[in-house]
């Protein structure tokens, strides 16, 4: 009895149908695929992509130095120095992050005080030449004033949950 | 040091060092600066807080620390008279509140200023001076006066020279 | 048991402790940490911050543990709900003025406070009103204040008060307007003042020059030794990524306590300065060229080879390390040449035979606070050796009679027994010394010192503290050994200890001249002190002479050298001068004709003999600056090069092992005799003749200081040498 039902099962090609049948369900499901880069996904405001430093409305950096993010880092990606700025406050001299080391945890966003250093929701970023990997200051003060206005509001959207 | 403590201060210091045991001239410090502050019109200033510390033998921070400690010694220049106004509980349960009230639109500054003639130092808070029975009171230069009105305030402060 | 014995429990541990003893030396003791701020073991009992706060049985209060005396059968609990509610209490109150600013202070990481909030601060702050805000004092270049962070526990106050005997600052105002500071603005300036950072228990009192510049946890702590004075006080070098950041004190009973001079803290700057020579650099034609190692060091050896043996001089300051010293003397030896010195400041040395193996204190330096009676005599110790200062100081609190014979008269803070000053040194020691014979005779190499001498009070006084002392001790400072008739003075002050019964020691130059002394860096004497079959030259007759070639070893021709006049001008004149040195200044490029860059303290290994004759050995701190090298390594391979057999050390260590090895006993003795009778030199004790080297330009590291340069002291004496 078996062996007839296998024989006429594989001459009606039963295995094709059923698999065929997976594929005309899915056939009418809505599409979840996205044309990447016309189309992107959502991103959480927590999203943890390339790093920032922020200043206050005034132009003040916030970034006072105090080097948690650096001793927070397990990668060992943040190298600061410091010393005692004009007006007599305690400012970062180099303030470095190496994309390469960086493993993009989140640490020193967590470990700021005065939210100086974030992680913004960049992600499309590369580097061409040896040493782009190195987010200087100057640099990350730069993508701070550029992306102010989503910074701000991703760290808006998440302060009721901290 | 260009201040010179006057006969009267050094007598007065003398006076007082001679009643505490010998290397304890610290002891005579508060009373030489109340004959200080005497002669000076109601302060006393930081050169003649070292002239003391100079003649006791003591370094001056030990001066320092006394005359700004205790409120009775004004380190700042102030008026030539000193009016406290008692504001501890028995005499602002009898109404100090209202005479320090009266005093200050009067006098047209506030606790802990000077008018500006240089006449009348209003002391910024005084603790009870003991004399809760005549409450509410206050002390003009030394002087106790009790039971006070807000007239007997004004015929006082405006018998102040 | 006896009566001074109390039986205490603590926590329910039966302890044995001393009548009198306070609480906390007790729970320290069996190791149950009680939680304090104002309490310090080298300073009194303030009880101001209630930290300590212990539950005792019977006690209806909490009680504080630094204040509380033990008594028989006290029962304490460290850690009961009662106490552990005391101390978080206490710990509330002195959050509600503090700011939160941690993340900018110096201190976070290593804060007493921070670390208590932990253990006894709530999370959250129930306190919602204003906090008090104190303006900043400006306290001189060393110390930098955040006033605001102050909790009022006195110990920087305590500290002026007790230890240092220049209070300065204060507790000013009461209640909430309670600060601490010094009212009239003024530095606080004494040669220890900058431990007040180390004794603050939170961020107020902080590093000036440190200020921003590294945290805590992120340095690496390495054990160094001061090379400032004769005391090699004990230290922690703070480094970061090879860079030296901060100097700390190293805690050791025996030599420093828990203190250390302003110098030994800041003069690490130096190590920093624009003065570092950077590469070795030659002087051909009178310009000056940079060159490479290998050709620097090569034409040095050329002419160390082709010199006449007679016509090398190689002369070393007391800064040497043992090993330097080491190399050194068996680079003479090999030369065949005794022009080897490193008394770059003594003027006097016709008396050199009869010195001791290396110059000691005659105690050690712990021994000098048991002293009845202490005379010094041609000194001025707070500059010389700020931490023997501290111990004599020490000394007099305990009611020991220190008396002083100097021409100037230099301040202490304490009761001076008696003050000899005026006249020169030969003549004030003369007077003692009669004073002390009291009619009897004098040793013979004296008497002639003496001739027609006649004893003041004050003479009588101070020979008289010595004689009824149960322990006295003549000490001879640094002006003494440089004074133009050392011989006299050193004969006169053996001459009062003899006869007074006092023993005799004296202080030296530089951090190592004990250990200088030892390698055999002297023209008289080979190493080990065996005396040399024929003597050398010293400092001044090598300059005096043309030389072939002359090696200098860290040697600043214009500061350095006291022995000789016209140094600079001297060197300049000679045929080839190599200097081995850290810094380049307008002098060595004057004097020298090839500079060969060296290490600091910080970048070499070594050793150092301190006046006691302690051992201390230290190992290279921070990455070398520029091309420089240590020393050592420069003298192994200019011996190399110089064919010196058994050049082959790899390690610092080796070199000292192998002196260590070829040393034979030391002799600690400081007894002196005179070999006759010692005459008197016309014009050699004028007090003018008196050479002090004020406490800020002491060697070439403090004088490059930057901090340090800025203090008031430093000033004043700068506005002295420049009339």
């Amino acid at each position: 009895m078996n062996r007839a039902i296998t024989y006429v099962k594989t001459f009606a090609l039963w295995e094709l149908l059923r698999g065929l049948s997976v594929t005309l369900r899915n056939f009418f499901r809505p599409s979840v695929t996205l044309e990447y880069p016309e189309e992107k996904t959502p991103q959480s405001p927590r999203f943890r992509g390339l790093h920032a430093l922020r200043r206050y409305p005034n132009g003040e950096e916030r970034c006072i130095a105090c080097k948690l993010c650096e001793a927070v880092c397990p990668a060992l990606a943040i190298t600061i120095e410091s010393d005692v700025s004009d007006d007599g406050t305690r400012r970062t001299t180099r303030y470095d992050i190496d994309l390469f080391k960086c493993i993009y945890c989140g640490f020193c966003e967590e470990a700021c005080p005065v939210d100086a250093i974030v992680e913004t929701r960049l992600h499309e970023y590369h580097m061409e030449l040896p040493g782009e990997n190195i987010m200087t200051k100057d640099k990350l003060l730069a993508i701070g004033d550029k992306y102010d206005a989503m910074i701000s509001a991703d760290k808006a959207a998440d302060a009721k949950y901290r | 040091m260009s201040y010179v403590l006057s006969g009267h201060v050094r007598d007065e210091i003398e006076h007082w060092k001679a009643r505490f045991p010998e290397g304890r001239q610290r002891s005579a410090v508060i009373s030489a600066l109340h004959a200080i502050q005497h002669e000076n019109h109601g302060y006393v200033t930081a050169e003649q807080m070292n002239a003391v510390a100079e003649y006791l033998d003591l370094p001056t921070i030990q001066v320092y620390e006394v005359a700004t400690f205790y409120s009775m010694f004004q380190t700042e220049e102030v008026g030539r008279h000193n009016v406290a106004i008692c504001t501890n509980i028995s005499c602002m349960l009898r109404g100090a509140d209202d005479i320090v009230e009266h005093v200050e639109s009067k006098l047209g500054i506030t606790t802990g200023e000077s008018t500006g003639d240089g006449r009348i130092y209003l002391k910024k808070e005084e603790e009870c001076l003991a004399a809760c029975c005549g409450a509410p009171m206050m002390m003009v230069d030394h002087k106790y006066h009790e039971n006070l009105t807000t007239d007997q305030v004004d015929e006082i402060l405006d018998g102040l020279d | 048991m006896s009566d001074d014995i109390v039986n205490i429990e603590v926590d329910g541990e039966a302890v044995e402790a001393r009548r009198g003893q306070m609480l906390i030396e007790v729970t320290d003791a069996v190791g149950a940490y009680v939680p304090r701020f104002c309490y310090h073991d080298k300073l009194s009992v303030a009880a101001n911050c209630r930290m300590c706060l212990v539950e005792v049985e019977k006690v209806p209060k909490p009680m504080p543990a630094c204040a509380t005396p033990v008594g028989e059968g006290m029962k304490v609990f460290t850690k009961s709900p009662k106490a552990i509610a005391a101390q978080k209490a206490t710990m509330e109150f002195l959050l509600i003025n503090h700011p939160l600013d941690c993340p900018i202070c110096d201190q976070g990481g290593e804060c007493e406070l921070q670390d208590l909030a932990i253990g006894y601060g709530r999370d959250v702050s129930r306190y919602n009103d204003g906090k008090r805000v104190v303006k900043d004092k400006d306290i001189g270049p060393l110390v930098s204040t955040d006033m605001t962070r102050c909790i009022h526990c006195t110990r920087c106050v305590r500290f002026g008060e007790e230890i240092t005997g220049k209070p300065q600052l204060g507790t000013t105002d009461r209640g909430e307007n309670m600060k601490i500071g010094t009212y009239v603005e003024q530095s606080v300036d004494h040669e220890l003042s900058a431990n007040i950072i180390d004794l603050c228990p939170v961020g107020a009192l902080n590093n000036k020059p440190y200020r921003y510049s590294a945290r805590a946890w992120e340095m690496a702590q390495h054990a160094t030794v001061s090379p400032h004075d004769c005391v090699g006080s004990n230290l922690y070098a703070h480094v970061l990524r090879g860079t030296v950041k901060r100097i700390v004190p190293r805690a050791n009973e025996s030599i420093n306590e828990s203190w250390i001079a302003d110098r030994d803290r800041y003069s690490y700057e130096a190590i920093y300065s624009g003065d570092r020579l950077m590469r070795p650099r030659v002087k051909e034609n009178g310009a000056w060229r940079d060159v490479d190692w290998e050709g620097a060091l090569a034409q040095a050896a050329d002419v160390l080879k082709s010199a006449d043996q007679d016509k090398v001089a190689l002369i070393a300051t007391p800064a040497v390390t043992v090993e330097e010293g080491h190399l050194l003397s068996q680079i003479a030896d090999h030369l065949g040449t005794a022009n080897i010195d490193h008394r770059v400041g003594r003027r006097d040395v016709s008396d050199q035979d009869n010195d001791p193996m290396y110059p000691s204190l005659g105690c050690s330096i712990a021994e000098i606070e048991q002293h009845d009676a202490i005379l010094v005599a041609g000194s001025n110790v707070r500059a010389e050796a700020p931490i023997i200062a501290h111990r004599l100081r020490k000394a007099a609190v305990a009611g020991a009679a220190i008396s002083f014979a100097n021409s100037s008269v230099y301040e202490y803070l304490f009761d001076v027994a008696n003050y000899l000053s005026g006249a020169g040194l030969v003549e004030l020691l003369a007077g003692v010394a009669v004073a002390a014979a009291d009619g009897n005779s004098l040793p013979d190499s004296v008497t002639e010192l003496c001739d027609g001498v006649t004893a003041s009070g004050a003479h009588k006084d101070v020979a008289r503290s010595l004689a009824e002392a149960d322990r006295a001790i003549v000490l001879l400072g640094n002006i003494a050994g440089r004074h133009a008739s050392y011989t006299a003075v050193r004969a006169l002050a053996a001459a009062i200890a003899e006869l007074t019964g006092a023993s005799f020691g004296g202080l030296s130059e530089g951090p190592n001249s004990a250990g200088a002394c030892l390698a055999g860096v002297l023209p008289h004497r080979a190493q080990g002190g065996e005396n040399r079959v024929t003597a050398g030259l010293d400092v001044a007759s090598m300059l005096a002479q043309a030389m072939d070639a002359v090696v200098l070893v860290n040697v600043e021709p214009d500061a350095d050298i006291h022995a000789a006049t016209d140094a600079v001008a001297r060197l300049a004149e000679q045929a080839f001068v190599v200097a081995l040195t850290p810094f380049v200044s307008d002098a060595l490029l004057e004097a020298a004709d090839l500079l060969l860059p060296t290490g600091t303290f910080a970048e070499t290994s070594g050793t150092y003999v301190n006046v006691e004759g302690t051992w201390q050995s230290f190992s290279g701190v921070a990455s070398a600056v520029g091309e420089a090298r240590p020393t050592w390594k420069v003298l192994r391979v200019l011996g190399n090069l110089v064919d010196a057999p058994g050049f082959d050390y790899v390690t610092s260590v080796d070199v000292r092992d192998e002196f260590v090895a070829r040393l034979g006993e030391i002799s600690t003795s400081n007894a002196y005799e005179a070999s006759g009778r010692i005459a008197k030199v016309n014009g050699a004790d004028a007090p003018a003749n008196d050479i002090d080297i004020p406490l800020y330009s002491v060697d070439a590291l403090v004088r490059r200081a930057t901090a340090l340069q800025l203090t008031d002291e430093a000033q004043r004496a700068r506005a002295v040498s420049d009339g």
